[in-house]
C-alpha cells in the first residue's frame, strides 16, 4: 500500500461561517507486503480518519493512494474486494450468532454458501469460539466479541487487513491473546495495518511504525531506527519545584555529554549515551550546586521518547 | 441482487428475534380499533351510520398510521451505525443502494404482515369492503412504508443519534397524523384546518383510501393520492441514498 499526500479536511457550516478542520494533512505512507505496520498517535491525531480514507469509508479531500494493488480513488470497489477491516467499534451483528455472522460476511464477498459455511466453522475453531459460537453475539464478553470481529475481518482471506485500535478496552490477558493472533495473521502471509495509542502494542507487535500527531506523520521506521534517531537513553530527574528545575536545566545545558534536554513540568529528561554510568555524575553535580531532587531514574529509549522528542509531549500522560 | 436478498434475510431474522417492534407497530391501531372506534357511534359522525360504515371510515386511517410507523425504522439503524455494523458492511463489496433497499423491503414486509392482521381484526369488527379496494389501499400503505422508512434512514444517517432522531420523529408525527383526518374526517374540521390539510400529503392518502374502501376507484382523490404518494416515495428514497453517499464523502 502506498499513499501520497493524503489529506482530509472537514468542512462544517456554510458561507462565512465555514469552519475547516484539517484532520489529516498530507500523509505519505508505504506499507510493504507481509509486514505489520503500526500507526501510533494520541487520540485525535488523525489515525481513524486516515484509516477511514484507506478503507473507502471516507473520501480524501486531496492526495492519492494505492491500496492492495488498486487506485483508491479510481477503483474503490476493487479495493473493497481485497481488504479486510475491523473498526474500533467492532461491528459484530449482535442479534446473530458467530456462525451466522461469519456466514453472511463470507457470502457478501461472493463466497458460495457451502464454502462460506466451511470457513465459518474453521474460523470458529481457530479463534476458539466453539463454546459460545451458538449464542447471539449480544451475550458475548468484550474479548469474545472482539475475537469474532477479527474473524469477520479476515473471513475472505484478504491480503491486507486494517485494524482500528484492535485491543482498546481489552483486559491484559485478552490483549496478549490478540497480539498472538495478529502475529499469526502475519505468518499466514497477510499484511496488517493497525492503529493504536498503546506504546507497548506498537513496540511489541509492529515491524514498522509511523507516529502521527495533529494530522501529520512525525516519524516513520522500525522501532530500532526510530530510537536510534533520537539517540539515547534518558536520565529522568524530578525536582521539587520550578526553580530547581530551571537551575538544573541551566546546569546541564552546558554539558557535553547531554545531547538534549527536555523539560516537562518538574521533570528533566537528559538524553545521554551511557545512562547507567552517568547517573552518579549527575547526582554529584546536583549535590555540588545544592539542588535537591525528588526522584531520579534511568529510561531506555522507548517510542514515547521518540514521540516526546518530535512533538514535545508524552504519549503516556493522560492515556491509560 | 443476491446481496439484497442476503441482507434482507439478515434483517428478517433480526426482526423475528426482536418481535417487540412488530407488536408495538400493531398495538396502537388495534387499540384504537377496539377502544376508540366504538365511541364514534355516539358522536355526530357515527350516530346515523351503521357499524359497517364507521369501520369503513376508520380503518383506512388506522392503516395509514401503521404505514407512518415506519418513520421509527431509523432507531434500530442508528444503533447499528453506532455498533460499527453499517461501517463493516460498507467496506464489503456490497452495494450501498442495496443496503438501503434491503432495509426498506424488510420494513414493507413487516408493514404488510401488520396490515393483514389489522384487516382480519377489522373484518371481525364488521368491515365489509370490496377486495379491489383493499388491494389498492395496500399499495398506498406500502408506498407510505417505503417513504417513511427511507426518510427515517436518511435522517439517521445525518444525525447518527437516537435522541435527535426521536425529537424530529415525534415533532413531525403527531401534527401530520392530526391533519390527515385519520381519527375523524377533515370534512368535520373548521375551514382553516381544511386549508392546512391540503398541504399534508397524507390527507390525500387517507381520503384516497376512504374512497377505495367505498368502492369508488375513479375518484379524483384516488388519483391525487397515488400521484402525491409516488412523488413522495421517490423523494424519500433519493434522500436516503444521498445521505448514504454523503456519509462516505
Amino acid at each position: 500500500m502506498q499513499t501520497n499526500g493524503l489529506s482530509k479536511v472537514f468542512t462544517s457550516g456554510k458561507g462565512k461561517k465555514v469552519k475547516k478542520v484539517e484532520a489529516v494533512k498530507g500523509v505519505d505512507l508505504e506499507v510493504k507486503p507481509g509486514e505489520i505496520f503500526g500507526f501510533l498517535g494520541p487520540n485525535g491525531a488523525g489515525k481513524s480518519t486516515t484509516l477511514n480514507m484507506l478503507t473507502t469509508l471516507s473520501t480524501p479531500t486531496s492526495g492519492k493512494a494505492m491500496v492492495a494493488g488498486f487506485d483508491l480513488l479510481k477503483h474503490p470497489q476493487r479495493v473493497r474486494e481485497q481488504i479486510g477491516y475491523v473498526s474500533q467499534a467492532g461491528g459484530a451483528d449482535t442479534f446473530a450468532n458467530a456462525y451466522e455472522n461469519l456466514l453472511l460476511q463470507a457470502r457478501l464477498y461472493g463466497i458460495s454458501k457451502p464454502e462460506a459455511s466451511k470457513k465459518a466453522k474453521e474460523l470458529v475453531e481457530r479463534f476458539q469460539m466453539m463454546e459460545f459460537a451458538d449464542r447471539e453475539a449480544r451475550t458475548y464478553s468484550g474479548g469474545q466479541k472482539r475475537r469474532l470481529e477479527l474473524a469477520l475481518g479476515i473471513v475472505h482471506q484478504p491480503k491486507l487487513v486494517f485494524l482500528d485500535e484492535p485491543t482498546t478496552g481489552l483486559d491484559p490477558q485478552s490483549r496478549a491473546y490478540f497480539w498472538e493472533e495478529i502475529k499469526r495473521l502475519k505468518e499466514d502471509g497477510m499484511t496488517i495495518f493497525l492503529t493504536t495509542h498503546y506504546l507497548e502494542e506498537a513496540d511489541n507487535l509492529c515491524d514498522r511504525v509511523a507516529i502521527i500527531d495533529h494530522g501529520t506523520i512525525v516519524a516513520v521506521g522500525t522501532q530500532l531506527e526510530l530510537k536510534r534517531q533520537i539517540g539515547a537513553e534518558s536520565i529522568i530527574v524530578e525536582f521539587k519545584g520550578e526553580k530547581d528545575t530551571e537551575s538544573a536545566k541551566v546546569l546541564f545545558g552546558s554539558l557535553q555529554f547531554v545531547q538534549k534536554i527536555i523539560a516537562q513540568e518538574n521533570k528533566l529528561y537528559l538524553y545521554v549515551q551511557n545512562g547507567e554510568g552517568l547517573i552518579a555524575e549527575v547526582l554529584r553535580m546536583l549535590d555540588k550546586e545544592k539542588i535537591a531532587i525528588q526522584t531520579i531514574g534511568l529510561s531506555r529509549p522507548s517510542l514515547d521518547d521518540v514521540f516526546l522528542q518530535k512533538t514535545g509531549r508524552s504519549l503516556r500522560e493522560g492515556k491509560q | 441482487m443476491k446481496d439484497i436478498y442476503l441482507m434482507f434475510m439478515r434483517h428478517l431474522k433480526k426482526s423475528l428475534r426482536q418481535p417487540i417492534w412488530l407488536i408495538l407497530g400493531l398495538s396502537q391501531p388495534i387499540l384504537y380499533l377496539i377502544l376508540y372506534m366504538p365511541l364514534l357511534k355516539n358522536t355526530g359522525v357515527g350516530a346515523a351510520s351503521a357499524t359497517g360504515e364507521i369501520v369503513k371510515m376508520f380503518v383506512p386511517g388506522m392503516l395509514v398510521i401503521m404505514g407512518m410507523g415506519a418513520l421509527f425504522a431509523g432507531f434500530s439503524f442508528v444503533d447499528e451505525i453506532r455498533q460499527g455494523i453499517i461501517a463493516r458492511w460498507l467496506v464489503t463489496p456490497t452495494g450501498r443502494v442495496g443496503l438501503i433497499l434491503s432495509l426498506v423491503l424488510n420494513q414493507i414486509l413487516t408493514l404488510f404482515t401488520q396490515s393483514c392482521i389489522l384487516l382480519v381484526i377489522a373484518l371481525f369488527l364488521g368491515l365489509n369492503v370490496p377486495f379491489m379496494g383493499i388491494v389498492l389501499t395496500m399499495i398506498l400503505i406500502l408506498l407510505i412504508g417505503v417513504t417513511m422508512s427511507s426518510f427515517s434512514y436518511a435522517i439517521s444517517l445525518s444525525v447518527k443519534d437516537e435522541g435527535v432522531l426521536a425529537s424530529i420523529t415525534n415533532t413531525v408525527y403527531l401534527p401530520i397524523m392530526l391533519l390527515s383526518g385519520i381519527m375523524l374526517p377533515i370534512s368535520l374540521a373548521p375551514n382553516w384546518m381544511k386549508n392546512m390539510a391540503l398541504f399534508n400529503p397524507f390527507y390525500y392518502v387517507v381520503e384516497a383510501s376512504r374512497s377505495l374502501f367505498a368502492g369508488d376507484y375513479s375518484n379524483m382523490m384516488v388519483v391525487k393520492g397515488f400521484a402525491i404518494m409516488m412523488g413522495f416515495t421517490l423523494l424519500a428514497v433519493w434522500l436516503a441514498v444521498r445521505a448514504l453517499n454523503k456519509m462516505t464523502a
